[in-house]
C-alpha cells in the first residue's frame, strides 16, 4: 500500500518536472521569435549603445548559449534579473508581489467555496423552485458578466453611492491598505468561481441524489441534511475537485484586470506587461512561475481525487 | 419570516459598510519609513500623487522613462534647471551658478555653488559631475542615454572603448569650476545638463551599496528637495522634505506617490478624496472631466506625426508624398480628438524656441490633386495603388487614423488600408521595414529644437523614412553652433522649409495636449510643457 503511493507520487513529480522543462523551453524559444527586442524603444539607440547593453544582459551570445546559460541558472535558482526592472531580481519581484495575488486569490477561493458549493447544493435540493432559478440565474450572470465589469459597478454602489446614496464612501474604490480595501477585489474576483462552484455542484448533486444508496438512506430515516452533506455531497465532489486545481493556480497568480481596475500591487500586472515590454527573464520566471503552480495544484488534486475515490490510484 | 430574515441581514451589512466607511475616511498616511520610523502624516502635511508604474529605476544615469524621470526630478539636481516661469523654457542656474561659452561654444566653463550638501551632509563638489558622467558614459554602465554627452570632446570614443577617460573633454578648473570642451560648437549645450543622465552621482554609495541596491530607501542619498523614505516596490513611494536642500526647505513636508496603472482608477480615487492630483485623462471622459474646476490642460513639446518611406512605392514619389501631406485636415482630426490639441505644419512643437506656424504643407485640396497629377496619378491618370498606413494598437491612433483614411478617399481618392500591430512588433517592422505611411512620436528630452529637428538629419537612427538631404544636416549642424537666437530661428526656417516643403518625408500632424486633475487644496501644482513635475513650491491646505 505505502509503497504504491510512493510510486503514483514519484510518477507524477517526474511528470511535473518533465512538463515544466518542456514549457520552460518552448517560452524560451517563443520569446526569441517575437518581433521587437527589450531595449527597442520610441527613440532608438545608437548601435554601438545598444551592443553594450546586450552584451551586459548576454543577448550578444548566440541564442543556444542563451539557453544553456538560462537552464544553468535555472537549476542554480537564478532566475535572472529583470531587463525592465534595472537591478531587481525576477526573483525579487514574485516575492514582492506574489504574496499580495496570493492573499487576494486565497480569499476569493474562499469565497467562492463558501458561497458556491452550498448554494449549488441547496439549489439541487430544491430544484425547480424559485430559489433554484433565482440561484442559477445569479451564478449565470457570475460566470458571463466580466470583472472589468462586475468591478466598476460595485465601485459606483460601495464607493459612490450610485444609486443607494446611503453606501457611499462604504468601501474605498481602490488601492490595497487593509482589510476594508479588500472586500470589492476579493467579491469582484471570488463572484466568478462561485458562480461556477455553485453550476458545476448543483449538476453533480442532482446526478448523485438519483442514486440508489442516497434513496436507501432516506429510506433508513436519516435527516434530509444529514443525506445531503455526508452521502450526497462526498460523492458530487470528484467533478468539483477538477476545477479546483486550475482555479487555484489562477486565483493564486493574480489576475491583471482586478489588479489593475483596484489598483492593487499584486504580481498579474507582469504577467501582461513582461511580455509587451519583452522582458524576457521575467516572462520567463512569471510562465514557470503559474506552471508550477498549475502543476503542483493539479497535483494535489489527483491526491484527493484518490482520498476520495480510491479506485482512481488503483486504476493509475 | 424569511424576507424579515433577509432585510435584517441587508441591514446588518450596511450598518458595517458604514462602520468602516467612518474609519477608512481619515485621509492621513501611516507608513514606516526604510529607517524604522512609524510615520502619522497628517493630510495638510502631505501632497498625494500618481506615478502610474513602478518606477524601472531610480538611478538617473541609467532612467529613461518619465515615471522615474518624476521621482529623480524630485529627488535631485543637475547643474541647470529649466525656467518653467519661461515661455520657451529657457535654462536657469540650479548646482552651477553661471556659465559661459567660448571658442563660439565649443568650449563652456561652469561656476559651482559651493554652499550644497547631500543628505548625509558631504559637501557637493565638481568631481561628483564628473564621476556621474564618467559612469553615464562608461561601457560596463550600459545606459541608454550615454549618447546624450557624446558632443562631450572624446566622449563617443571613450564609450567606444577607444580611448581612456583621461581624454574626455571635461575637467575640474580653478575654484569650483568646471570646463568642459566640447566635439564641435554647440550653444544649446546647457539644455543637456537639465537632463537627469547628467546629474552628479556619488561613487563612494555605489561601492558601499552595489549598483543596484545604492537606489533603495535607506541607502540612497541625494540632493534636491526631497529625500527617498520609503520605496515600496510595485505600491508606493514616500517622499520627504530635505531639511538642508540649498533652495529653501518645501513648503509641503511629503509627497506620497502611489502607482496606479488605469486613469479612470486614479479619477475614481480623486473622486474619494485619497488622490490630490491626477495626470491622464482618458478621452471617453474628457468631456465630463473639463467642465470641473480641478481640471488644467497645457500642450506639451510632443509631437505626433506620419512618416513615409521615400524608398518605396508609391511614396517614392516626392509628388505623392506632398499630395498626402496636403490632403490630411489637420483642423478636422484636432477637432475629433477635442482635446484641445494644436494642428502643426512645421517640425517644432508649439511653445518651444523654433516653431514656426507658417512652415510645411497645408491642407490644400486643390495643390494636392496637382501634386497628384504630377506624378501620374488621380484624375487623368492611373489609379494610386493601395496604400497601408501603419500604426501601433492604440485607441487614439486607431481614431486619427480611421479619420486620415477617409480623408484621403475623399479628397483625392486613395484607397488607405489600416495596419495596427502591438507596439515591440512595431518598433521592429518600422526599423526593419519600414511602411509606405507610419505613425510615430517624439517627445522632448530637453527643450531646445535640435532636439526634435536632429531627428531627421540623414544619421540619425530616428529618422526611420529613409530621407536625407546633406543641406539639411549642414544646417542643422549650423544651427547647433550658433549662439545667435535670431540666427539660429532663422536657420531652423530654411531647414524646416527643406524638410517639409522639397523632400516631404514626414507629415507633421499635431502638438499634444496633457489633461490634469488637482484637488482644490493644492496651490502651485506644476503644469508645464516639459511635463516636469517638481514639487519643491507646492503648497497644500
Amino acid at each position: 500500500m505505502k509503497s504504491g503511493w510512493l510510486v503514483f507520487l514519484f510518477k507524477r513529480v517526474l511528470e511535473a518536472i518533465t512538463t515544466l522543462f518542456v514549457i520552460a523551453t518552448l517560452t524560451f524559444l517563443l520569446l526569441r521569435i517575437l518581433p521587437g527586442g527589450p531595449f527597442d524603444s520610441e527613440k532608438a539607440l545608437p548601435e554601438e549603445i545598444k551592443a553594450s547593453i546586450e552584451a551586459r544582459y548576454g543577448l550578444d551570445k548566440p541564442v543556444s548559449q542563451q539557453y544553456v546559460d538560462y537552464l544553468t541558472g535555472l537549476v542554480q535558482g537564478d532566475w535572472g534579473e529583470s531587463y525592465k526592472y534595472l537591478g531587481r531580481s525576477v526573483t525579487d519581484i514574485i516575492l514582492e508581489t506574489l504574496p499580495v495575488s496570493a492573499e487576494l486569490g486565497i480569499y476569493s477561493l474562499l469565497l467562492a467555496l463558501v458561497i458556491g458549493i452550498p448554494l449549488g447544493v441547496i439549489a439541487a435540493a430544491k430544484h425547480n423552485s424559485f430559489f433554484d432559478t433565482a440561484a442559477m440565474l445569479v451564478a449565470i450572470s457570475g460566470v458571463a458578466l466580466p470583472s472589468f465589469v462586475v468591478g466598476p459597478i460595485l465601485v459606483m454602489f460601495f464607493s459612490f453611492g450610485i444609486p443607494f446614496a446611503f453606501l457611499h464612501g462604504s468601501l474605498p474604490p481602490a488601492l490595497w491598505d487593509g482589510w476594508e480595501y479588500m472586500i470589492l477585489p476579493v467579491l469582484t474576483l471570488g463572484i466568478r468561481p462561485a458562480a461556477i462552484y455553485a453550476r458545476m455542484t448543483r449538476g453533480t448533486v442532482l446526478e448523485a441524489i438519483k442514486q440508489d444508496y442516497v434513496r436507501t438512506a432516506r429510506a433508513k430515516g436519516v435527516s434530509e441534511r444529514v443525506v445531503l452533506f455526508r452521502h450526497v455531497l462526498r460523492n458530487s465532489l470528484i467533478p468539483v475537485l477538477t476545477i479546483t486545481g486550475p482555479l487555484v493556480a489562477g486565483l493564486l497568480s493574480g489576475s491583471f484586470i482586478i489588479e489593475v481596475i483596484f489598483a492593487i500591487p499584486g504580481i498579474g500586472k507582469h504577467l501582461v506587461s513582461s511580455v509587451s515590454n519583452r522582458d524576457y527573464p521575467l516572462v520567463l520566471g512569471l510562465t514557470l512561475l503559474y506552471s508550477s503552480l498549475l502543476v503542483i495544484s493539479n497535483l494535489i488534486v489527483d491526491i484527493f481525487y484518490s482520498i476520495v475515490d480510491p479506485r482512481i490510484r488503483m486504476e493509475k | 419570516m424569511r424576507i424579515s430574515g433577509w432585510i435584517v441581514g441587508l441591514l446588518v451589512v450596511a450598518g458595517l459598510l458604514a462602520s468602516v466607511s467612518c474609519t477608512s475616511r481619515s485621509s492621513g498616511i501611516e507608513i514606516k519609513t526604510a529607517d524604522g520610523r512609524e510615520l502619522k502624516i497628517k493630510a495638510e502635511e502631505v501632497l498625494r500623487i500618481n506615478i502610474t508604474s513602478e518606477p524601472p529605476t531610480l538611478d538617473w544615469n541609467k532612467a529613461t522613462d518619465t515615471t522615474s524621470s518624476h521621482v529623480i526630478d524630485n529627488i535631485m539636481e543637475g547643474l541647470v534647471q529649466y525656467n518653467l516661469a519661461d515661455k520657451e523654457l529657457a535654462p536657469i542656474p540650479a548646482l552651477a551658478t553661471e556659465w559661459k561659452a567660448s571658442e563660439k561654444a565649443r568650449v563652456w566653463t561652469f561656476k559651482l555653488r559651493n554652499d550644497v550638501k547631500w543628505t548625509d551632509g558631504v559637501a557637493f563638489q565638481g568631481q561628483q559631475v564628473i564621476d556621474g558622467w564618467r559612469r553615464l558614459l562608461s561601457k560596463e554602465t550600459a545606459s541608454e542615454y550615454a549618447y546624450f554627452l557624446f558632443a562631450v570632446k572624446n566622449a563617443k570614443a571613450f564609450n567606444e572603448g577607444k580611448v581612456p577617460w583621461e581624454q574626455v573633454g571635461v575637467k575640474l578648473e580653478g575654484d569650483g569650476g568646471l570646463r568642459v570642451e566640447l566635439e564641435k560648437p554647440m550653444g544649446y549645450f546647457p539644455n543637456l545638463l537639465t537632463h537627469t543622465s547628467t546629474f552628479p552621482i556619488r561613487k563612494d554609495l555605489i561601492e558601499k551599496y552595489g549598483d543596484s541596491k545604492w537606489t533603495e530607501a535607506g541607502n540612497m542619498v541625494t540632493l534636491g528637495a526631497y529625500k527617498l523614505a520609503v520605496w515600496q516596490h510595485d505600491k508606493e513611494i514616500l517622499l520627504e522634505a530635505n531639511e538642508s536642500y540649498f533652495g529653501g526647505v518645501p513648503p509641503t513636508k511629503y509627497v506620497h506617490a502611489q502607482m496606479i496603472v488605469e486613469q479612470a482608477t486614479a479619477i475614481n480615487l480623486f473622486d474619494a478624496g485619497k488622490l490630490d492630483a491626477v495626470d491622464g485623462i482618458p478621452s471617453t471622459e474628457l468631456k465630463t472631466q473639463r467642465a470641473r474646476k480641478q481640471y488644467r490642460s497645457i500642450g506639451v513639446l510632443q509631437l505626433y506625426y506620419y512618416g513615409m518611406n521615400v524608398k518605396k512605392a508609391p511614396t517614392d514619389n516626392v509628388h505623392v508624398r506632398r499630395a498626402l501631406a496636403q490632403a490630411i485636415d489637420r483642423q478636422k482630426l484636432v477637432k475629433l480628438l477635442d482635446g484641445g490639441e494644436i494642428p502643426m505644419t512645421g517640425w517644432v512643437p508649439s511653445g518651444m524656441f523654433g516653431y514656426f506656424a507658417d512652415v510645411g504643407l497645408e491642407f490644400n485640396l486643390e495643390k494636392a490633386k496637382a501634386d497628384l497629377a504630377k506624378a501620374g496619378y488621380g484624375e487623368g491618370g492611373k489609379p494610386l495603388p493601395k496604400i497601408e498606413l501603419h500604426f501601433n494598437t492604440n485607441e487614439n491612433h486607431q481614431r486619427i487614423a480611421e479619420a486620415v483614411q477617409a480623408q484621403l478617399k475623399e479628397n483625392l481618392g486613395i484607397n488607405v488600408e489600416l495596419k495596427n500591430e502591438e507596439w515591440k512588433t512595431y518598433l521592429a517592422k518600422v526599423k526593419t521595414d519600414p511602411p509606405s505611411l507610419f505613425r510615430f512620436g517624439w517627445l522632448a528630452d530637453y527643450p531646445d529644437p535640435d532636439n526634435f529637428m536632429n531627428l531627421m538629419t540623414s544619421y540619425s537612427e530616428n529618422n526611420r523614412t529613409r530621407w536625407g538631404d546633406p543641406r539639411y544636416d549642414r544646417l542643422i549642424e549650423q544651427a547647433a553652433g550658433e549662439t545667435d537666437r535670431d540666427k539660429r530661428r532663422e536657420i531652423y526656417r530654411q531647414a524646416n522649409q527643406i524638410m517639409l516643403t522639397e523632400g516631404v518625408p514626414v507629415i507633421p500632424v499635431l502638438t499634444s495636449v496633457a489633461h490634469l486633475l488637482v484637488a482644490d487644496r493644492v496651490e502651485g501644482f506644476p503644469v508645464n510643457a516639459m511635463r516636469k513635475f517638481q514639487y519643491k513650491a507646492v503648497r497644500v491646505k
